[in-house]
């Protein structure tokens, strides 16, 4: 291919700059919130019509929003499969690019909350609770338009030797101490501990709970009991270390590459008006007060004078 | 002469470390607003009531009293404030629609309405007086430092709620599903579930048995989920406070490292550090340790 390229290709790459939403203008923006609050809606819709009244009372007009988003959002998943052929400029890569978003974990959310209904239209006989579920994962879109998943993904992404211990620690204990109060407490209880699966059960209702339900009474058992305890409230303790870590990580991660943006900034002296909405854009990225960002700037200010002076 | 007056009371009233003056003014406006608030507490008790009525009357007639005296004075002292600028009503007019003015104003005021109109509803103005106790938060700085604290951490807080969205609705929605049937009445629709999912995150597993056995399972990862929302809470709030510290740490040894640029640190250097030090509550030796890293450098 040479020369400018042709309306097709201009289109596709516009559509998916749109849909994208990594360059960041008027209509990417307005497609965004549309999309965002149609799922929301959708959201507050499946919500309301588990209830028998409004089910009863308007059950037309949840079918008409049911097909209505249906049909949104099959037009989105259309348009983005298309689009992503513009992802890489190369053209032997258009449908690399398309792969990547049928495969990764939104392609799979779009295509699992929309799908599903014409699988309806074709078998009307589906269980309709499963097909419910499958609309409630609607819910999932939106964590495109939110970085919460994202940060949270990211800071146990950044901790996993800790995560993956933790749970590691709680694994081991779950077999340890089930197997032993099955041992200790299987003869005298066997309605609550008939086998080591019961034991697990009663094990993690402890951990998540504090308490499992059951009253021992042999004295192992009681120690047992008391000991399991203690390890949830550690266990707690162990996962709260691990976020605070984790967040703290983050955030001084963020507050060091905003630093390195500014001394970049700065180094030249002046700072323009590009690199000025640069900073305000990181700032805004980043989700840093104006208060830290003033702190990093003082500092890096006041470290250039004293090299200056030195 | 009247200026000056203006000028000492409006330091004073605003806690300014250059009278010793306005330490005690502090510790007054304290003890009478704790004072208030024990007797709000007592007087609730019916025999303690019967007993001493007249004595809680007495009292909150004077607390009024003192309360606005305190309140006039601030408006009246506010007047110097941007008076250089020409404006006496600016600063006064900051302090009336700042946070603490409105407390101090909503907390004594209603005791006026209530004479002029005694048929009121005695219960908002026992409510109102309660706002008294946030007038303690004006000499407070560790409230202060928290909401500094949670501010600056809003994006994880507002990610943290998010998540907690998706969690209850999600988890509500399934159990619905699942037990929708077999406990109508308390999965009977997803608003009603939504209580359960809220209830076993917040307060923990338990409150309602399941009976199927996706129902089950269903809840004990919905138990699990709020034992991370908990730790994902108080592992943000953590990491917001020590952040915090770091960055105070960093701002006082900018002031530090600019007092020693110039080879010498002299008094008026020195009483600001101090001042610094105080307001960001940096221990002692904090301060030592930055000191010595400094001059090794």
């Amino acid at each position: 291919m040479s020369g400018a390229p042709s309306l097709y290709a201009r289109a596709q790459r516009r559509t998916y700059e749109i849909l994208d939403g990594e360059v960041f203008d008027q209509t990417s923006r307005i497609c965004e919130y549309f999309i965002a609050s149609l799922v929301v809606l959708n959201v507050i819709a499946i919500i309301l019509e588990s209830v028998p009244q409004f089910h009863e009372a308007y059950a037309h007009w949840f079918d008409y929003f049911d097909v209505f988003s249906v049909v949104v959002f099959s037009i989105e998943y259309v348009l983005r499969v298309w689009s992503y052929g513009a992802r890489y400029p190369e053209p032997e890569k258009t449908w690399q690019g398309r792969r990547d978003y049928i495969f990764s974990p939104f392609g799979l959310v779009d295509f699992f909350s929309t799908v599903p209904f014409y699988l309806q239209l074709l078998f009307p006989g589906a269980d309709l609770r499963v097909l419910r579920m499958f609309r409630l994962m609607r819910i999932f879109k939106l964590s495109r338009y939110n970085s919460a998943m994202e940060d949270m993904l990211e800071a146990i992404k950044s901790e996993r030797d800790s995560f993956s211990s933790a749970i590691f620690l709680l694994f081991i204990s779950c077999l340890l101490f089930s197997s032993l109060i099955y041992i200790v407490e299987g003869q005298d209880q066997p309605e609550v501990f008939p086998s080591i699966p019961a034991a697990m059960h009663w094990f993690m209702l402890t951990i998540i709970a504090g308490w499992g339900n059951v009253d021992p009474v042999s004295f192992l058992g009681v120690l047992l009991v008391v000991v399991t305890q203690i390890l949830a409230i550690a266990l707690a303790a162990i996962l709260t270390g691990v976020v605070a870590t984790a967040y703290a990580a983050q955030v001084q991660g963020r507050e060091a590459l905003y630093e390195m943006e500014v001394r970049e900034v700065l180094a030249d002296g002046v700072v323009s008006e590009e690199e000025h909405h640069h900073l305000k854009h990181l700032q805004a990225k980043y989700g840093m007060s104006d208060e830290q960002v003033q702190a990093i700037a003082e500092q890096v200010r006041m470290e250039k004078e004293a090299a200056k002076a030195s | 002469m009247i200026v000056g007056v203006q000028q000492y009371v409006m330091e004073v009233l605003e806690g300014s470390p250059k009278h010793r003056m306005s330490q005690y003014v502090e510790w007054l406006i304290s003890s009478v607003v704790l004072i208030n608030c024990t007797a709000v507490i007592l007087d609730s008790i019916p025999e303690v009531h019967a007993e001493h009525k007249a004595f809680f009357h007495e009292l909150e007639f004077w607390s009024v009293m003192f309360f606005t005296a305190e309140y006039l004075l601030r408006v009246w002292s506010l007047g110097r404030k941007y008076l250089a600028e020409g404006s006496r009503w600016k600063g006064r007019k900051e302090y009336i629609f700042s946070p603490f003015g409105l407390i101090d104003f909503f907390a004594t005021m209603p005791h006026y309405l209530h004479m002029f109109f005694p048929t009121l509803d005695l219960r908002i103005l026992r409510v109102l007086r309660l706002l008294r106790i946030l007038k303690l938060s004006k000499y407070n700085t560790a409230l202060q430092d928290l909401f500094h604290a949670v501010h600056s951490e809003r994006r994880a807080f507002g990610s943290a709620a998010f998540l907690l969205m998706i969690a209850t609705i999600v988890s509500a929605s399934l159990m619905h599903f699942a037990e929708g049937h077999e406990q109508p009445e308390h999965f009977g629709s997803i608003p009603h579930a939504i209580y359960w999912s809220v209830v076993t995150i917040t307060a923990g597993y338990g409150n309602v048995e399941p009976v199927t056995r996706a129902g089950e399972a269903i809840a004990l990862l919905t138990g699990f989920l709020g034992v991370c929302m908990a730790a994902i809470m108080t592992g943000i709030v953590a990491s917001a406070f020590s952040n915090q510290m770091s960055r105070k740490k960093a701002a006082f040894k900018a002031q530090l490292l600019k007092a020693l640029s110039d080879g010498e640190v002299s008094e008026a250097e020195r009483d600001s550090l101090r001042r610094l030090q105080q307001r960001f509550r940096l221990s002692d030796a904090d301060v030592q340790a930055m000191i010595d890293g400094a001059q090794n450098k």
